[in-house]
């Protein structure tokens, strides 16, 4: 279709699941697309999950496969580390953007010997482990990224140069700047996905005060192969917890944090992980706290009764706050709903089930137009039920996340129907030419 | 293929700051204090904690990192399946 180095038929923001996706779907029937990725690796929140439920198969060993795809495919060209800015929408078909990519002072040569992890000096808290453990300022993002190769943190860099002395590749390269170019497109799909709630805000939880209250995505780390930890322990103290609390509805469906809404995964991702917790740590117990469980997806009713039926207890109440005792253990005290009583409960390590929230960077991408938010600041569907991609621009349509809160197959059906209907937005302006 | 060191180019054009240096002295003492005490064998975090003049969670983190740095290693747990000793690895 096209071919010149800056000319391509569908700009691909954002490379987790939905992006991939949309860009294999319309890459194997014939589109030159442009994938363009802001982190260092694609594969989105995705290649960060232990299992996925209610299968409970690997989410590395699904999603991988799809990463290496879409990293190879001829139709597909990648730019991670990289931005987009300034759509312009010119006429149908016909819209121009500016891509920035950011130096990662490392040449893609890379091999990802680790030697400038290495000999690297500096350690700051690594990102990819959700702030559980540390990593270098020259380091390789995780162990599973794609480009698997190496990236200088020049925010945390001390400019020692023992990077560059020890890689035996000479693929170090301070010398690199921003490179910013112009780029022709004739569609855009924004597969931006969403973000974390972050649970600070919510000071009588005690997130980060309180070490031993952590996040769903921390819980995720700990309990994937490549864990920041040796087993499943306590942040603050490196104890093996036998007693675990769930908070759900942690930042969803709460308005005094400004997210009315549920976030569609949280009651099934710490179903999921009380099941995972149960065999990586045979003799805990587990409490999930919820005011709702929606189990409402194929097979999820059947997983949350197997929950059940292995021993995992479900106490509707309302976690009023959280305070900790001496030894590093939680007092969680909350509102029985059934009985109307407020309790209290001791446990050794607390889960906050942590929503989801729109990511607004689509926001700050256009130039001459305006790519409408719904009114909890999602893309905006026009139409979501007849054609659930559809925005409000002609040309720019919507997978995943970025559209609304939904789990991995929603987010997979979402980029279908992206492409679909990006396709025939191509081949209707192609008829009519 | 490079031939020269970059690194003086960037030099030129960059300062490091003040806190980035900080917190590179922070780790290396923490490491150098938290290596020492392993000298005299395997601990869990909570001697650890007994031993040197470091908050626990401190030394939880630094713990993990230093054994995902390789240069510390997982040891038994205790009787009581509770915490985990961790030691100097052997470098070969
Ligand atoms: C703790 C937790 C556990 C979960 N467990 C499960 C589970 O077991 N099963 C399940 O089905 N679902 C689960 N989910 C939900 C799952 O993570 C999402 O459904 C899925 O990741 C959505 O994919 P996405 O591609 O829409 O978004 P993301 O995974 O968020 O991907 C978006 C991509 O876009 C990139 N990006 C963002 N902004 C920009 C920008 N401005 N420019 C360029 N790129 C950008 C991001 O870096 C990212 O790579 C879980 C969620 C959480 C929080």
């Amino acid at each position: 279709m096209s071919d010149q180095t800056n000319n391509y038929d569908v700009l691909v923001v954002g490379g987790g699941i939905a992006g991939e996706e949309t860009a294999l779907n319309l890459a194997n029937i014939g589109y030159k697309i442009i994938m363009v990725e802001k982190d260092l690796s694609i594969g989105g929140k995705m290649i960060h999950l232990s299992k996925v439920f209610p299968t409970l198969d690997c989410s590395a060993c699904i999603t991988t496969p799809k990463v290496s795809e879409t990293a190879r495919h001829p139709n597909i060209s990648i730019f991670t580390n990289s931005e987009v800015g300034e759509i312009e929408k010119i006429s149908e078909n016909n819209f121009t953007a500016i891509l920035t990519q950011k130096p990662r002072y490392v040449t893609e040569d890379c091999t990802g010997c680790q030697l400038c992890e290495e000999a690297c000096p500096v350690s700051v808290e690594d990102q990819f482990q959700y702030e559980l453990v540390g990593r270098k300022a020259a380091y390789i993002p995780f162990s599973i990224a794609n480009p698997r190769i190496a990236a200088i943190d020049i925010e945390n860099c001390i400019l020692c140069g023992l990077c560059e002395k020890v890689c035996p590749a000479d693929c170090i390269d301070f010398t690199q700047e921003a490179i910013k170019t112009k780029i022709n497109i004739k569609s855009v799909v924004m597969a931006t996905g969403y973000q974390i709630f972050d649970p600070t805000i919510i000071t009588r939880y005690g997130f980060g005060k309180f070490k031993n209250v952590v996040t769903a995505m921390q819980m995720e780390r700990q309990l994937v192969p490549t864990r920041p930890f040796n087993a499943v322990l306590r942040p603050k103290d490196g104890k093996m917890p036998d007693n675990i609390a769930y908070v759900l509805c942690t930042g969803s469906r709460d308005d005094t944090v400004g997210n009315p809404i549920c976030s569609q995964v949280c009651c099934m991702y710490s179903t999921k992980q009380a099941q995972l917790l149960m065999g990586a740590l045979p003799m805990a117990d587990v409490t999930i706290y919820y005011i709702h469980v929606r189990a409402f997806g194929k097979g999820f009713c059947e997983f949350y009764n197997q929950t059940v039926g292995m021993g995992v207890e479900y106490i509707k109440g309302k976690i009023g706050k959280i305070d900790e005792a001496e030894n590093g253990d939680l007092i969680v005290r909350y509102e029985d709903i059934e009985s109307g009583k407020v309790k209290e409960a001791k446990h050794d390590l607390v889960v906050l089930a942590t929503g989801i929230l729109a990511n607004r960077d689509y926001q700050s991408m256009f130039k001459n137009i305006v790519l409408e938010p719904d009114k909890f600041n999602y893309v905006k569907q026009v139409n979501d039920l007849s054609s659930p991609s559809k925005t409000s621009i002609g040309g720019v349509f919507v997978a995943g996340t970025a559209s609304g809160p939904m789990d991995i197959p929603d987010s997979i059906l979402s980029a279908g129907a992206a492409s679909a209907e990006t396709a025939s937005y191509l081949r209707r302006a192609y008829n009519e030419k | 293929m490079k031939t020269s060191k970059t690194i003086d180019h960037i030099k030129k054009i960059r300062t490091v700051s003040e806190e980035v240096k900080a917190k590179r002295k922070e780790f290396n003492t923490i490491k150098r204090t938290l290596l020492k005490a392993l000298e005299s064998g395997p601990k869990s975090i909570p001697q650890l904690a007994e031993e040197v003049e470091l908050p626990i969670d401190v030394i939880t983190f630094n713990i993990m990192t230093l054994r995902k740095y390789g240069d510390v290693e997982t040891g038994e747990i205790d009787d009581s399946d509770e915490y985990f000793s961790y030691q100097l690895k052997q470098k070969k």
